[in-house]
């Protein structure tokens, strides 16, 4: 167990390596083999590396980090209690809340809860200061709007039910367990 | 006539002075050809401008402009809680995000005085070198690209995605990572170490294909011999780092000099250069990533169990479960986001072995959660001063190889 | 809050082997020496910085060989290193949490009477592999210092940063223009007294297709 130190050498100066035309062949060789391979499994229906957005999608692992929405309860309401922690945690001021009071179970809740995804940078910092598990990072990503007002998100826009998040708060909770 | 042409010819090129090369011109009712490559050139990857002086084929004299790409990183870092720089560290070197994550968290943990336990700091190796071969076959790529070979970029590209796969499961992001936590990092997923070692085989054989291509290329060879030289003296008065110092024969990497996390447990070699020219600094980085998935498969073997995060209540922000259910860790959670830890007045300096050479974090912290100085000892910028000499003498067409070479990442050098 | 102490003199650690030597060669050059967390840093007299840096340079037993960082640090008037006066920053961790939420607006503490700024330089020997760091008080009104690219020739672009991102005249530098910021760019961005949004004024453009002024109607 050692960090050595290793000259790197370069390779011998042949007279096969003075000669492009075999360098062409060796590169051919190189590039028609990974041809054929990409055409077997063409061939066979199987895909080694590419994939055809939109038509396939990559299978994303549960710690992806998409955009950030809002749990909504059964009930319909969201779970948030308009504390403000995400607002602090965030290092680029991108949500907006002004709270409010109501009558129900839970007193609180956010009146405006706004994110303003142009200046989100995807940290997860949000979910991870949330002492209620209300926002949390989604899997949705095509968020690209035509005008700067179109990449305001309002609170109707970014409540999602809870059972459609349940990769991801499944995946907090092993992740933010000690 | 012939004598100019005659006189042209012997210019010892690095010995004489751009002055005395421009008096040249004096006989010949002429003077040198000035050009600006840049800043949006076909071969500058990253935004940078060099102004040339050309003498035929020739550079005689040049500038290298940067700053297209400041965007204030050190004045945004003293106005924000240490904890939310995190991810702005992965904008510094956007090709190897995870190594200025794990030096910045090194930086702040050194200035509380943490020590992570040892699984974190097994994720933490895995993930820096696992984003140093991309960055390593993001440079060779481009700039065999940039020397008209295109074949290769595309396999070292792929190859590069496979690695970034691994990050993304970890972490979530392929780029940006916010790969590390103060006193912690994200735990590994379920089955990561087989899924990871498929992926290394499948990236090692790409790169052994780029390799078979470029490395015995005469074409390759002729543009990268020879170019861009400068002694491992030089390099050194210069403060280059990273493997452009090693090709010059300098065995100074930070991971063999000044051992941080276990990397003074693992078994690999730093490879080293004779000549300090183009080629061999491609040959370093070649040797690079195949160290660096050694380094990677001996963490994968032994890789702990236990905690990923320090159980400093400075830092670590409560687990979830207690936050909803107790009383205590909700108050420890408010305080840890709202102020962001308080750290011993004093000042510290970090440094990691980042992709292109020493990244070192110096944070002088007044006690407060934000930190009063933050600045980061980028590579790319030091390695870039000297760029200037080691164009001068050489053809403007080996410029695009010396550039490359050097690896310039513009979030990095202009910050 | 920290339960750390600071350091005081009566328990002051034993000096590193590398500040033993850098004693026995440079200690009437030496203001005062400090360490922090295995970090050895000595204060050095601006007069006197090129004297050191040659003699830490061609010392064999130092050979600090490579220039790693030049920058500055604004401690905006404040006496000295921040660890030896905790009480008054205390108070304002206090004051903090009632600052505006807006983190940009964070408030300045009082103007101090001290020298402003601090130029700092990191060491390392490839050799020996220790580090050191360097530090020196500058004053606001003169804010000069001699340049150190007659030792390293390294110190080009690190000065001129310095002196672009924090105003600091650096004596002796062959090439001293900004680096990242446009020449007609007011004022040194990473002095604190430059808030995070203040502005710039718009410059016109000069050049090739640059339209004519027009005329007062």
């Amino acid at each position: 167990m050692a960090i050595g130190v290793v000259t790197v050498k370069r390779p011998p100066e042949r007279w096969s390596s003075s000669q492009p035309y075999f360098a062409i062949l060796k590169g051919l060789g190189v590039s028609i083999r990974h041809f054929l391979h990409n055409l077997l499994l063409f061939a066979r229906g199987q895909q080694d590396f590419t994939v055809h957005f939109p038509e396939q999608r990559l299978v994303q692992p549960p710690a992806m980090r998409g955009m950030p929405v809002l749990v909504q309860m059964d009930n319909g309401k969201e779970r948030c209690v308009a504390c403000g922690m995400c607002e602090w945690a965030c290092p680029t001021n991108c949500i907006s809340i002004f709270p409010a009071e109501t009558n129900d179970e839970v007193e609180r809740y956010p009146e405006v809860f706004d994110i303003d995804m142009s200046r989100c940078m995807f940290c997860g910092f949000c979910e991870e200061a949330c002492p209620e598990e209300a926002i949390v990072m989604s899997r949705q990503i095509e968020i690209a709007s035509y005008s700067r007002r179109g990449s305001l998100w309002h609170k109707q826009d970014l409540l999602v039910p809870v059972a459609e998040l349940k990769t991801r708060l499944d995946h907090l909770r092993r992740q933010y367990e000690h | 006539m012939s004598d100019l042409v005659q006189k042209n010819r012997v210019a010892p090129n690095n010995q004489r002075g751009p002055a005395a090369r421009r008096a040249d011109f004096d006989d010949l009712h002429t003077e040198p050809m000035h050009i600006q490559m840049g800043p949006s050139h076909p071969a500058m990857h990253g935004t940078v401008k060099i102004e040339l002086d050309l003498e035929g084929e020739e550079v005689i004299d040049a500038d290298v402009q940067i700053g297209y790409l400041h965007r204030g990183f050190e004045k945004e870092c003293e106005t924000g809680f240490l904890y939310q720089n995190i991810p702005y560290t992965d904008r510094l070197n956007y090709s190897s995000p995870v190594l200025n994550n794990v030096g910045y968290c090194l930086a702040v943990e050194k200035l509380f005085g943490i020590t992570t336990p040892p699984r974190c700091q097994f994720i933490r190796v895995i993930g820096g070198e696992l984003s140093r071969m991309a960055d390593h076959m993001l440079a060779l790529g481009a700039s065999a690209m940039e020397l008209a070979a295109f074949t290769p970029m595309l396999y070292l590209l792929e190859a590069r995605e496979l690695l970034l796969d691994q990050i993304d499961a970890i972490c979530g992001a392929r780029v940006t990572t916010n790969f590390t936590r103060i006193g912690g990092t994200l735990d590994l997923p379920e089955g990561f170490a087989a899924f990871a070692v498929e992926r290394l085989d499948r990236a090692l054989r790409l790169t052994a294909d780029a390799d078979k291509l470029l490395t015995d290329n005469p074409i390759f060879r002729e543009r990268m011999q020879g170019t861009g030289r400068m002694a491992g003296k030089d390099l050194l008065a210069w403060g280059v780092t990273g493997p452009v110092l090693r090709a010059g024969g300098v065995p100074y990497d930070v991971r063999r000099a000044t051992p941080y996390l276990i990397y003074g447990d693992l078994d690999f070699d730093i490879p080293i250069g004779e000549h300090g020219d183009n080629f061999d600094r491609y040959l370093v980085r070649m040797e690079e990533i195949r160290q660096s998935c050694r380094i990677v498969k001996q963490c994968l073997e032994r890789l702990p169990d236990g905690p990923v995060n320090s159980d400093d209540r400075r830092v670590k922000w409560p687990p979830k479960r207690k936050v909803f259910g107790q009383m205590e860790e909700l108050i420890d959670q408010f305080k840890l986001v709202l102020e962001g830890g308080y750290p011993p007045a004093g000042e510290v300096y970090h440094a990691v072995e980042g992709a292109n050479g020493e990244v070192g974090f110096y944070i002088v912290s007044d006690g407060s959660g934000r930190a009063w100085k933050m600045r980061c000892r980028s590579p790319s910028f030091s390695n870039m001063s000297p760029l200037k000499h080691m164009l001068i003498g050489g053809q403007l067409a080996d410029v695009v190889p010396t550039f490359g070479m050097m690896n310039m990442i513009g979030g990095e050098c202009d910050r | 809050m920290s339960t750390e102490a600071p350091p005081s003199d009566a328990e002051k650690p034993q000096l590193s082997p590398l500040m033993v030597k850098v004693n026995a060669r440079l200690a009437p050059l030496i203001l005062e020496h400090r360490e922090f967390r295995g970090d050895d840093r000595i204060h050095v007299a601006r007069e006197n910085i090129l004297a050191v840096a040659g003699v830490l340079r061609d010392d064999p037993e130092l050979a600090f060989d490579l220039l790693l960082d030049v920058t500055a640090i604004d401690y905006y008037g404040q006496p000295d290193d921040f660890e030896l006066r905790r009480e008054v920053w205390d108070r304002d961790h206090v004051t903090m949490r009632r600052l505006p939420r807006r983190r940009n607006l964070m408030a300045l503490p009082e103007k101090g009477p001290h020298p402003r700024f601090a130029v700092v330089y990191h060491l390392i020997s490839t050799s020996h592999l220790h580090r050191l760091r360097i530090k020196c008080r500058v004053p606001e009104d003169d804010p000069r210092i001699a340049s150190l690219t007659p030792v390293w020739p390294g110190a080009n672009w690190l000065e001129r940063e310095t002196w672009d991102l924090y105003g600091i005249r650096f004596e002796g530098h062959p090439d001293l223009r900004r680096i990242y910021l446009y020449d007609e760019f007011e004022g040194h961005p990473l002095r604190k007294d430059y808030g995070k949004l203040d502005e710039q004024p718009i410059q016109a453009y000069v050049g090739p297709g640059a339209k004519e002024p027009r005329r007062p109607e």
